[in-house]
This record gives C-alpha cells, sequence and structure tokens, in this order.
C-alpha cells in the first residue's frame, strides 16, 4: 500500500520506507509504516523545498505538506500597550486575527493543485509619528460625570503647538526648564479594517526535478496587490544534492484615505500629485510600487543524521515604498532667533510631515538552516541563521533554534528560540530639527497680490481686486459665500530638509527576543491538531553592538494559534477506517441506499438536517454562507424615500443623515460532527465572519454639526463569530422516513461592542448592531427535522429558532428570537448529483435594549427598532458526491436563496440574495 | 563592503556544505532522515505565521514573496 500511494516517486525513498518498516518488530509495524509514509514525503520536502525560507519565492504550498491536505488556522496577534512616559493613553494596543485555509490537491500522478486563503482583521492604536516628550502631543478628553469633569482619554496631536529648545536644540520641559531629550511615540487608533489574500498554485514533478508556478491577490481598502512566482527544484547526486530556484514579481496599488483627523495638521507638500480630492472632504494618497524577486538555493544531504540548506535571495522594490500612515515630527527653528547671540530658550514649531523614503530598495539576503538528528532523544535539532543587507543602510542578523521532540501517543512537541538584530534606515530619526521657518511668507502673484485658496480643494487659488472681489484663475468674479478661502502660504524651503526621512520604529536599530512553543497531536490517522504559542519582546538595547537610542518605542506581542489539519490521503488509506472503504463506493454501488441519500440530499443551506448513521463515525465539514444587502431601502415591504428615512428612520432628537448603501456577510464554518452512538450525535461549529458596510449620505439630510461623525468609504469587521454546539438525537425512523430533534445552543465568542474609531476628537462610538459578529448572549437553538426519500426523489422539512436566554448582552441589548420554517424536495439527477428546490420562511423579532456605550445614531442601522422582520426565500440547490477516485466520498452543496418577499420592521436595507456551501467528508 | 562580507559569507558556507557533503549517504542509510522532525520546514503553518508577523515588524529582506505586498505592515 505504500508502494502503491507513493507510486509516483520512484527512487530512494519507498526503500527508506520499507527498510524502516522492515527493522522494527511486527507489533510496532503499523505504527512504524504510518511514520514512514509520511517520512518519505518529508524527505522529498525536506530535499526539496526549503522555499520557505528564501527571500523571493515560495515553491512550497506544492511541498510543504505530504499528499493532499487541508488546513484550517486561527491565529491572534496582541500588541502590548505601547509605553507613553504617563502621557493618558486609553487606546488599545493593535490585535490582528487571522483566519487561514490552504489545501493541496493531487491532479494527475505528478501535477499538484494548491490553494490558500487568509483574512486578517485588524484594529487598535499604532504609532503615527514620533516627538520629543515635551511637546504633549496628546490632549486629554473630558467627560462630564456625576462628580464632575474626568479625563475619560486621550487624543494625539499632530500638531501640539511649540516646544523650548536651548541653544544647543535639545528640547526643555516647560514647567522646570530641565533639558529632556526623552522622545515620545504618537498613537492613533483604526476602525477594524480586513485584508483577504487568495494563492493559487500549480506544481510538476519528474522523478529528478520539480517546477512550480503560483500566483494570487491581496485586496484591502487601500492596498491592492497582485503577484505571481515561477520556481523550480533539480536534485543531483543521488539526490544527495538538490538545487532550487524561483522569481517572482508583485504590484501593489496604494489607495491611502488619509485619516480625517490628521489629514489637516499634516504637511503634504511633498506628495501634491498624488494626492486625490474625491469631493467628500476626504484625501486619498495613491501611489503604486513593484518588486522582483530572485532566489537561490541548495540543499545537501551531509551525514545519516544532518543535512544542510542554504539560501541566496535579491529583492529589487520601486515606487512608492513609504507608508501612507506615517509622519515625520520636524521642529521648525527660526534661525534669525536662534542666532541672535542670546542665550534664553528658544521656541520650535512642531509640525508633521509625511515621510519621504527613497523611491529604490535593494536588498539581499542569505540564510542557512543545519538540521541535525538526535539519536538518543529521535529529535531533531534546527538551527537557523540569517543576514540580510539593503541599500537603506539596514544589516540584519537573526539566529533561531528548534528542538523538535517527538512524543508518545501522536504528540510532538517544538519549543523554539529566536534573535533578531538591525541597524537603523540611513534616514530613521525619531524627529528632525530644521533651523528655517515652517511659513516663510503670505503667497503673492506675479502682480504682487495676496493668493488664497479654497480650503476644500487647494488647487482652485483665487485673488482679490482692487474691489476686494474675489477672482479665480479665470479672472471671474466668485461669490465669496460659496467658497471657504484662506490665505496661501509659502512653506519652508524643502531642500534644506534631507531628502529621505521616516520616524517608522521599524526602520530604527533595535533587537527582539522571542520564544515559544508549538504543540501537535495526531488525532486520528490524517486528521491532527496544532497549537502554537509565542511571545516576542522588542528593545532598542538588544541591538547587537550598542543601544539603537530608541528605547522609547520598545513593545511586545504574543501570538496564539491552533489549527487542524487534514491529510486526505492518509484518511483515505486503506484500513485506516472501514468506513471510508464503504462510503467511497456507495456512489458506485448502492446508490439508492437509505446511508446513500441519508448522507447528501439536503440543501447547503439547511443546518442540523442530517445524521451520522454509525456509532464512533466522525464528520468534518466546512460552510461558506455569503449574504448581501443592496438596493433600495425598506419600510415594512415598500421602498422608503429618503425624506420618509430622515423623519422617520431614527428618532425624534436625532434625524438620519446616512443610511446603508450595501452591506455584504461571509461567514466560515466548521462543522466537526461525532456519533458516540447511533441515536445521538454531537456537533461543534465554531463560526468566523466579516462583514462590510458602505454608507451614502440621506438626501435632504439635517446639515452637519461642527462635531459630527462623518463617514468616509465604509467599515468592516471581523473575525470569530459565535460558537454553536448541538446534539440531534434520532427519534423515529423507518424505511424511507425519518424524525430527529436538534437540542443546540450558542456561545457568545463573537464580540459586540466593537468600536468605530474617534473622529475629529468625537467617540465613533459601538458600531452597527448588524455588524457586531455575535449576538452577545447564550442561545437556545433548538430545531425538528423530518426527511423521506422515495426512489430517486427525497424531501424533508424542518422547523427550526433561536431563543435567546439572557435579558441583554455586555453590550446592552440582546438580538430578535428566530423562528424559521423550511421545505424541501430533491431528486436525483445521476447517482452522485441532486438537486433541490427549497422554500423558506424566516421570522425575527426586533432588537431589544440598546447600546449601554455611546453610539452615535447616524442612521436606522443603529436603531434597534430597524431590525427583524418577515422574510420569505426560495433556494435552488445541488448536491454532489465525488463517487469514485481520488475524491471519493467527498461531498459538495451549494444552493442560492433567492429572496422572494420581505416586509422588514422599521427600516431596512432590501436583500438580494445568500450563497451556501459546504463540502464534508465522513470517516 | 557590506556586500563584500555578504559574498564572503556566502562563499563559505556553499564551501562547508561542498565539502561536508562528500561523505555519501547511501539511500537506504537515509531514515533518521525521513523523519518528519528532520524536514527542512517541519510546521509551515507556524512557519507562515512567524514570517507574516515578523515581516510586518521588522526591516529584514521580506522571507515571503508568495505573500505579496498584502500591506500587512500598514499596523
Amino acid at each position: 500500500m505504500v508502494k502503491k500511494k507513493n507510486k509516483p516517486r520512484t527512487g530512494p525513498y519507498q526503500i527508506i520506507s520499507s527498510v524502516s518498516a522492515s527493522k522494527t518488530d511486527a507489533a510496532k509495524q503499523q505504527q512504524k509504516t504510518a511514520v514512514a509514509i509520511s517520512g518519505s514525503s518529508k524527505t522529498l520536502q525536506a530535499l526539496t523545498s526549503a522555499a520557505i525560507v528564501l527571500p523571493g519565492l515560495l515553491l512550497s504550498s506544492a511541498q510543504a505538506a505530504d499528499g493532499d491536505h487541508i488546513n484550517f488556522q486561527f491565529s491572534r496577534y496582541q500588541e502590548g500597550k505601547r509605553n507613553l512616559y504617563g502621557l493618558p493613553n486609553s487606546q488599545n494596543p493593535i490585535r490582528a486575527d487571522v483566519l487561514h485555509g490552504s489545501g493541496l490537491f493531487t491532479l494527475t500522478d505528478r501535477a499538484k493543485f494548491s490553494f490558500s486563503y487568509t483574512q486578517d482583521t485588524w484594529s487598535g492604536a499604532t504609532p503615527i509619528t514620533t516627538t520629543p516628550l515635551v511637546a504633549n502631543p496628546y490632549s486629554s478628553i473630558l467627560k462630564n460625570t456625576p462628580t464632575g469633569v474626568a479625563v475619560s482619554g486621550a487624543s494625539p496631536l499632530l500638531h501640539p503647538g511649540n516646544v523650548l529648545l536651548d541653544r544647543d536644540l535639545n528640547p526643555i520641559r516647560n514647567d522646570t526648564g530641565e533639558q529632556d531629550t526623552r522622545s515620545v511615540l504618537v498613537l492613533s487608533s483604526a476602525s477594524p479594517e480586513t485584508r483577504n489574500q487568495a494563492n493559487f498554485g500549480l506544481g510538476y514533478e519528474w522523478d529528478d526535478a520539480a517546477i512550480n508556478a503560483s500566483a494570487g491577490f491581496s485586496l484591502e481598502r487601500d492596498y491592492r496587490s497582485s503577484f505571481g512566482n515561477l520556481g523550480g527544484r533539480l536534485d543531483f547526486n543521488q539526490k544527495m544534492t538538490s538545487v532550487k530556484f524561483g522569481a517572482g514579481y508583485t504590484s501593489s496599488d496604494i489607495s491611502a484615505i488619509l485619516d480625517h483627523d490628521a489629514a489637516p495638521y499634516l504637511t503634504k507638500t511633498a506628495f501634491t500629485s498624488q494626492i486625490k480630492r474625491p469631493g467628500d472632504g476626504s484625501e486619498i494618497l495613491q501611489g503604486d510600487r513593484q518588486d522582483w524577486i530572485a532566489s537561490l538555493g541548495l540543499t545537501q544531504i551531509l551525514t545519516k543524521h544532518a543535512l544542510i540548506d542554504a539560501n541566496f535571495g535579491y529583492t529589487h522594490s520601486n515606487g512608492y515604498l513609504e507608508n501612507p500612515y506615517k509622519a515625520m515630527t520636524v521642529i521648525f527653528v527660526d534661525p534669525d532667533i536662534l542666532n541672535n547671540g542670546q542665550t534664553t530658550p528658544v521656541s520650535g514649531d512642531v509640525r508633521a510631515l509625511l515621510e519621504q523614503r527613497p523611491d529604490q530598495r535593494n536588498q539581499f539576503a542569505f540564510s542557512t538552516k543545519y538540521i541535525q538528528h538526535i539519536n538518543p532523544f529521535d529529535a531533531a535539532l534546527h538551527l537557523n541563521y540569517k543576514f540580510t543587507t539593503d541599500d537603506w543602510g539596514i544589516n540584519t542578523n537573526t539566529f533561531s533554534a528548534n528542538w523538535i521532540q517527538p512524543l508518545p501517543g501522536g504528540w510532538t512537541l517544538t519549543p523554539r528560540i529566536r534573535y533578531y538584530s538591525q541597524d537603523a534606515a540611513d534616514f530613521y530619526n525619531p524627529y528632525l530639527i530644521s533651523q528655517q521657518k515652517y511659513f516663510l511668507r503670505e503667497a503673492v502673484d506675479s502682480q504682487g497680490r495676496q493668493v488664497f485658496f479654497d480650503s476644500a480643494d487647494p488647487r482652485n487659488e483665487y485673488v482679490q481686486d482692487e474691489n476686494l472681489n474675489l477672482i479665480d484663475s479665470d479672472g471671474n468674479i466668485v461669490d465669496q459665500s460659496t467658497v471657504n478661502v484662506v490665505p496661501k502660504m509659502v512653506f519652508h524651503d524643502s531642500d534644506q530638509l534631507p531628502d529621505n526621512f521616516s520616524s517608522d520604529h521599524r526602520l530604527a536599530g533595535f533587537g527582539s527576543l522571542s520564544g515559544g512553543v508549538t504543540l501537535n497531536k495526531q488525532l486520528a490517522r490524517g486528521v491532527s491538531l496544532e497549537a502554537g504559542f509565542e511571545y516576542y519582546t522588542r528593545a532598542s538595547s538588544f541591538k547587537l553592538g550598542g543601544d539603537g537610542g530608541n528605547g522609547f518605542a520598545d513593545f511586545d506581542y504574543y501570538v496564539a494559534n491552533a489549527a487542524l489539519k487534514l491529510n486526505l490521503e492518509s484518511m483515505r488509506l486503506p484500513g485506516s477506517s472501514n468506513r471510508i472503504h464503504q462510503h467511497s463506493h456507495h456512489g458506485e454501488s448502492q446508490p439508492s441506499t437509505h446511508k446513500q441519500k441519508q448522507k447528501h440530499d439536503q440543501p447547503a443551506g439547511v443546518m442540523f438536517a442530517h445524521m451520522l448513521d454509525n456509532a464512533g463515525e466522525f464528520m468534518l465539514g466546512y460552510r461558506f454562507m455569503y449574504s448581501r444587502m443592496a438596493g433600495k431601502m425598506l419600510h415594512g415591504s415598500n421602498a422608503a424615500s429618503d425624506s420618509t428615512i430622515v423623519n422617520q428612520g431614527c428618532n425624534d432628537e436625532n434625524l438620519c443623515t446616512f443610511a446603508p448603501t450595501d452591506m455584504d456577510m461571509r461567514m466560515h464554518m466548521l462543522d466537526i460532527m461525532y456519533a458516540p452512538t447511533r441515536w445521538l450525535n454531537l456537533m461543534l461549529m465554531p463560526r468566523f465572519m466579516d462583514m462590510e458596510m458602505n454608507l451614502r449620505e440621506l438626501d435632504g439630510r439635517p446639515p452637519p454639526t461642527a462635531e459630527e461623525h462623518q463617514h468616509f468609504g465604509g467599515h468592516a469587521t471581523g473575525v470569530i463569530g459565535d460558537t454553536l454546539m448541538a446534539s440531534l438525537i434520532r427519534l423515529y425512523e423507518i424505511p424511507g422516513h425519518r424524525l430527529h430533534a436538534g437540542l443546540g445552543f450558542s456561545a457568545p465568542s463573537g464580540k459586540t461592542d466593537l468600536q468605530l474609531r474617534r473622529v475629529f476628537k468625537v467617540d465613533g462610538g459601538s458600531i452597527h448592531f448588524g455588524m457586531q459578529l455575535g449576538s452577545g448572549t447564550w442561545d437556545f437553538v433548538p430545531s425538528l427535522t423530518y426527511t423521506g426519500e422515495h426512489n430517486r426523489w427525497s424531501w424533508g422539512a424542518q422547523v427550526s429558532g433561536v431563543k435567546r436566554m439572557e435579558e441583554k448582552n455586555d453590550a446592552g441589548y440582546r438580538l430578535g428570537d428566530l423562528f424559521q420554517a423550511t421545505t424541501w424536495t430533491g431528486f436525483d439527477l445521476t447517482h452522485w448529483l441532486t438537486a433541490s428546490v427549497r422554500g423558506l420562511y424566516t421570522v425575527q423579532d426586533r432588537i431589544h435594549g440598546d447600546f449601554n456605550s455611546f453610539n452615535a445614531r447616524i442612521g436606522p442601522m443603529d436603531f434597534p427598532a430597524n431590525y427583524g422582520g418577515q422574510f420569505w426565500n426560495i433556494g435552488v440547490g445541488v448536491n454532489a458526491v465525488i463517487p469514485g477516485g481520488r475524491f471519493a466520498g467527498n461531498h459538495f452543496g451549494f444552493e442560492w436563496l433567492q429572496p422572494v418577499h420581505t416586509d422588514v420592521n422599521g427600516f431596512q436595507l432590501d436583500r438580494k440574495g445568500a450563497l451556501a456551501a459546504s463540502w464534508s467528508y465522513h470517516f | 563592503m557590506k556586500l563584500k562580507q555578504l559574498f564572503v559569507i556566502v562563499l563559505i558556507n556553499l564551501f562547508a556544505a561542498a565539502i561536508t557533503g562528500c561523505a555519501h549517504v547511501a539511500a537506504w542509510e537515509r531514515g533518521y532522515l525521513a523523519k518528519p522532525q528532520m524536514a527542512i520546514d517541519p510546521h509551515p503553518l507556524q512557519n507562515h505565521i512567524q514570517l507574516h508577523n515578523y515581516s510586518s515588524r521588522e526591516a529584514a529582506a521580506s522571507t515571503h514573496s508568495a505573500d505579496g505586498g498584502g500591506g500587512c505592515g500598514c499596523y
């Protein structure tokens, strides 16, 4: 069976398998064979891939795992609070949640297809610039409380005013007059942002060579890139030596909406030609960049117990290499005052300029890895060293070591430690001091007339004629009440500043130390769980060769992750489970049995609708659900005009000003099911969601106030949703008819207190109810399902509900209870393909209670009465079970739900439809 | 100067690999090398996450180009 599995890989590795298996005694033989099976292809991987450490190219997806597999992983990155030397800091540190799914499938004996999908959602406070501590770049946010005015937080200032400097240009304290050269980060929070990335790869293997091609894209609101890679491998010297090579290209478009709080205080003159103003008051910085990558690597077997892997990579980047959200603080000092011969402190004008980096970067990287088998422990020691250098002046050194210890019972424990050090970029400075005035004088035109510009669009310039009329550039008189003009100033001379400058602490000199542990457990053949934890601490003082002098930017983070790994090849190995064997033949030999029917005729959008038939059976599944709302705003079941929404959609105190234009919801759900007995099935369903909503301003809305909450574009949230746990109980069964009940609970793992960022010093407040990720309450989820079948027909009906078991969640409200009734019929088109039609009725109550924290209340989506309603849908779907061959037993389902009638509570956006897709596998 | 250092390091390592690599290990002697813990990347999922975080926090040449620009460094 081993040989059969490894058929394409003729060569020494099958011999290894048989040798290692034959050495063992009979009792251990089966286990060893399993090791050898995975081990043989691991060697291939060891000998061949290694591309992970190559700058530039990733051959790995196709080679990094043995055989066909699917992985799911969730990871959380959590940063600690930054040290602001006691300045008020109410902002949450950065957190990023990453959802990852990947897989590899054999297409033919030698060709493989791989994919991976990653979704990051992050929020929190990130540094935008650095100032001297004495500039005090935070202003307190005050709040009225019953006991008086209290400080509720702090908002960052990019233009905090002036600082005092001594004659050597050292900052000095306002209060004591003492020198204080400490710097401090200026942090700014962001609303949640989401990134989606997909990769696809194709690989082809010969006996002594392989090639791989992959391509993909990464999409964010402000950053879009697409990339492609080509790579290969050649084996020599009886596969003692492998040479790897590759090349890659990435093209990125940046379209960054400048922070609306920060933009007015930012000096953007160096990027004027790249800034677009769409007219809603926002400013969008646009740029593009290209990255070319080439790499070469070598893997060499040294002894029976050791091998070495060395890689060299070159990366060339050009274009807009800045981070659009980072600024450099420049303190402008009037040279006339500085050089007036006195010794009293001088005043410096603190300004923030968008950072400027070189528009080219060439990076060289060399990495090597030595791997030694430690016989007494049967462990492996991995020692890594990496050196990189670039023409920005950054040299880095990385040392790391892993100890991989297999343990009895299918466990593997891997502790690891890493040290990293980098030099500062040539153009890194915490802040700059420039001996010139920020504003030199007011601008005048060629005739000596003072020049003004439109504050809404600085490209429109005006002068005044002798009657003080405002004249535009075409000589026409402009009505002064229609534009808001301000005097144009002649700024500082940018030639007196360096060509490039950045205060991004990632370009500073520092060191870091991190350590972590990975734990693997093989649950059943082909199914394993992996968990990892890492703690990382960055310190300026850890830098090789002396302190980097930027201890103010020190921070730490931890990363925790959990993954489920399915090796499809092992799962369907004969002997691993009889059920798999049976199952793979269902489609061919028993197309009309109940068992086969039971497994694949429920539409993909119906949950809790099928039970496992055999005690001890497992099912792993994945469901994806997408729904879209867009189009008209409805009031009941009729379209509502903007003026009706403005006046009736919100409440008397707040008229509506915004309404949603569209909302997308995507949900990923894992479906883990186990049958301890034939009459009882247990289910665990973690859910991950992400949502996106765009808003528009309503016609006829009340005029904005100075402190209004502004929306630019839209917002997004993610990623952990509520977790479902359920048991299914078989109630009644005769041939052709069966009935089962579901008793489920939904645990409130999804957040309900997501906040929009603070804008114009006004709290954004809680994000709309519909954008929160969970219910926030423990919910009871019962269901009753009847299914039946006769010949090629099948049918079913289900009633289900959601009952909130708490009065309100921590955020102060509870979602409405929900009741659903559905019925469907299916017809077998072939023995492996079923088509279905379904009707679905849903009724949901409105939201009760309300946010107990501030909510901006800008539109109908912020009011509890505008949730719930009655919804009628028709669904059409197909279900397929792969009847034979490599993917036998995999079940796929798709269903589209088309709204036919909608009757909403209050004012809500119309529905466009929903898609459900599912995959499952029994074993 | 820095570039020169780099190439010297590369050369030394390649030599080291070539010299020590001369010992022949026959195919049937590679049982230990075939173990999963001896794979060059034994934990690809972990490695992927680590590289992603390092590249968003450090300035070393990215070791994971197939991730694309991604903008993961924006936070």
